[in-house]
């Protein structure tokens, strides 16, 4: 159980939702009229299922017990003799290859099939994040890969990659593992940031604060965010220089984060906000991610992560951030694409119920486990927790909480299953959005586009806008010019 | 969790610092998210201004992000140097030691903490030192990662197999600190606790003195079971 939620919450909910979108909208953004390589991402898809499915097909006969990330020596055949492991590793192993076929996809699409005219200064800023998205997990999921075939030649073939002595390392793992961790985090908040960039703009009918800066700060969040990876190693045996350049990365991450943040409210500020479900979702998005940012950065100061590492204290960091991320923000931009997907708007009734629900189950489920973890010294993954450890109390409430979480989360699902058919129409357009996907019918056909407009700005729709009102205006002065007496 | 070394109470302070630092960021998104939310919602027909900023907003913004990170970097090395400083052995210590500190091994192992002192002698469980006297816990594992953890006492440190991690500690406070594994090492990970007992030097002595002979005193009681053919 313990592996198995950490594994789904990462491999099955937010990285698929995060890379689902940017697969279904971004070829959109770009004004494609397909996918560049469509057999590698039909390929891509079926291994991530066939991985998805053997992670669960594990409750038929044992699960794995070593936790979301199985640190050798115990996730080796002398401790866990049983192939729990063996499932886990070959589960993660064909989702993460299925991610990377689809990235090598999308990042095929985005550079070869953009519509005339549009240059990667005018590519939307989700389609951008799609991008640096797409390099990252070539990378870190390639990283990851090469680990799991490690860690099943040490299990199956005698291997000792990560044994101590005889050249191996444990440490290995932990280096390996925690870069595609790492660089898996980032993904998931530059998916919510560019979603929410495009949300804010569209709802704030105005343009991005400042396009360049925040695209760049997206780049730069890949890069030093995954350079960051030891951040989660503090505690092992490793060299204090090491732990100083994990804090240093860490910390540098402050920058690109707070421009990417102070963009995306500077956006909304002198805007007409329509405080519709996508934005909603979103602004939540910017309040959980902001939290659970902030609270990372205790855990990048060396002596203080001495203390902290593997509390709850973590644990609330790490999921305010990535609830932000991929529940927040991926619902926001489930909000916001579902007309596009199905040609209806989800119910706005009980998306907003849905938002406050999940809202109050964040906020009861993991501000006690800051307190539990950062107080009271409560550890990770422990089964029970002991009486005179004063933390009963808060484990009762994070534990009403995270239930109210869940059936915020499941109103969102049902909302969109029932939209799916009774939704209201929606039209190509329903927000007045500025780039290409919203020229389009909803859903597109097949081939996405009959035509294009030449696209000669990041805002090609907001363009047309204008100069149908400009020929409007014009024409009605004209006729007004005609229907004056001559005399 | 109070602080009972001058190792923590670096620990501490700098935990404070991260937390003010973490609050202002808090505080600050938060309020101008509310603000935004509250100001600007929107009136029928009215199109706002297409303002976007240029690059030297961009930059002060930048600056000021930039300062604040620097700032808590060079903080976090400061006390992070401090917290690692080799605490000495003070008047009331262990004075056999002649400024060396006691090297004593913890050694994890599923699921138990084992401690060796110098003279040959070893506990489960409670580890016993005397106070104010510099140890030096080197900490390595005999199966799996285990992560040794008395918050109140020293940092934390992962036991890894192959490798020794040193943690250095003193504390001038006797008596009893509660331990635990911060790290998944298996089914009984969670039972996995351990203690720190802070006595005078005296007890210390005493201490493994009396846990030596004993454990000559089982061994040869073992060792002449075997000799006369019976199971121990």
């Amino acid at each position: 159980m313990l592996s198995l939620y950490g594994t789904s919450a990462i491999f099955l909910f937010a990285l698929p939702l995060a890379i689902g979108l940017f697969y279904y909208v971004a070829p959109l953004q770009i004004g494609a009229r397909g996918t560049a390589l469509p057999r590698l991402g039909q390929v891509g898809m079926a291994l991530w299922v066939a991985g998805a499915t053997a992670l669960y097909a594990t409750f038929l006969f044992t699960p794995s017990e070593a936790g979301v990330n199985p640190l050798p020596p115990l996730s080796e055949v002398a401790f866990l003799s049983n192939n729990g492991v063996d499932a886990w590793a070959t589960a993660t192993g064909l989702a993460t290859l299925g991610f990377v076929l689809l990235s090598i996809n999308l990042l095929a699409t985005l550079r070869v099939m953009r519509a005339p005219g549009m240059a990667w200064r005018r590519v939307p800023v989700f389609a951008w994040a799609a991008t640096v998205s797409s390099w990252l997990m070539i990378v870190v999921g390639s990283v990851l890969l090469a680990a799991l075939t490690m860690l099943m030649i040490d299990r199956n073939y005698d291997g000792i990659f990560f044994a101590d002595g005889s050249g191996g390392a444990p440490l290995l793992w932990q280096h390996l593992s925690w870069i595609f961790y790492t660089g898996a985090y980032m993904l998931i908040l530059i998916f919510a940031f560019g979603a929410i960039a495009e949300i804010a703009s569209t709802f704030a009918r105005k343009p991005l604060f400042n396009r360049n800066v925040v695209m760049g700060s997206l780049a730069a969040i890949a890069v030093i965010g995954t350079l960051a990876w030891m951040q989660n190693m503090l505690t092992a045996p490793i060299g204090v220089g090491w732990m100083y350049f994990a804090m240093l990365m860490s910390l540098a991450l402050i920058v690109p984060f707070g421009l990417v943040l102070f963009n995306l409210i500077a956006t909304l500020a002198g805007g007409t906000l329509r405080m519709r479900a996508p934005l909603l979702f979103a602004m939540g998005a910017i309040f959980a991610i902001g939290i659970g940012l902030a609270a990372e950065l205790c855990h990048s100061l060396v002596a203080a992560a001495w203390q902290l590492k593997n509390t709850t204290d973590a644990t609330a960091a790490t999921h305010f951030a990535l609830i932000g991320g991929s529940v927040f923000g991926g619902f926001a931009a489930l909000h916001y694409w579902f007309p596009k997907m199905t040609g209806r708007t989800m119910g706005e009734s009980l998306a907003r119920i849905s938002f406050w629900t999940i809202l109050v189950g964040l906020l009861l489920g993991f501000v006690p486990l800051f307190f539990a973890g950062a107080g009271e010294g409560q550890v990770v993954d422990a089964y029970k927790y002991f009486d005179d450890t004063g933390v009963t109390g808060y484990n009762v409430v994070a534990s009403i909480g995270v239930l109210i979480l869940f059936v915020g989360i499941l109103l969102t699902i049902l909302n969109a299953i029932f939209s799916r058919e009774n939704g209201p129409e929606a039209g190509h357009d329903p927000w007045g959005g500025d780039t290409l996907e919203w020229f389009t019918l909803s859903p597109p056909d097949p081939h996405n586009f009959d035509v294009l407009p030449d696209v000669r700005s990041p805002r090609p729709l907001r363009d047309i806008r204008e100069a149908i009102g400009h020929r409007t205006r014009r024409s009605k002065d004209a006729a007004a010019r005609e229907s004056q007496p001559v005399a | 969790m109070a602080p009972h070394s001058p190792g923590t109470d670096q620990i501490d302070t700098l935990l404070w610092i991260g937390f003010v630092a973490a609050a202002i960021l808090m505080i600050a998104i938060t309020g101008a998210l509310l603000y935004v939310a509250r100001r600007y919602r929107s009136e029928r027909g009215a199109e706002p201004r297409q303002l976007f900023s240029g690059s030297g907003l961009q930059f002060r913004v930048a600056g000021v992000l930039t300062i604040f990170a620097a700032l808590l970097f060079i903080l976090g090395v400061v006390f992070t140097d401090n917290a690692r400083e080799k605490p000495t052995t003070g008047e009331a210590g262990l004075a056999s030691l002649k400024g060396e500190p006691l090297k004593i091994k913890a050694t994890g192992q599923q699921w138990l903490w084992r401690y060796d002192y110098p003279n040959g002698a070893f506990s489960y469980y409670q580890l016993v030192v005397p106070v104010d006297t510099a140890v030096e816990l080197e900490v390595v594992s005999t199966d799996v990662v285990h992560t040794w953890n008395v918050e109140e006492l020293a940092r934390k440190a992962d036991a890894v197999p192959g490798k020794t991690n040193k943690v250095l500690f003193s504390t001038g406070d006797e008596g009893t600190y509660e331990g635990d594994s911060a790290t998944l090492s298996g089914q009984a990970y969670a039972a996995m606790r351990t203690e720190v007992k802070v006595v005078s030097p005296e007890e210390y002595e005493d201490f493994i003195e009396t846990q030596s002979e004993e454990i000559d005193a089982a061994e040869e009681r073992v060792v002449g079971l075997i000799e006369n053919g019976e199971t121990p």
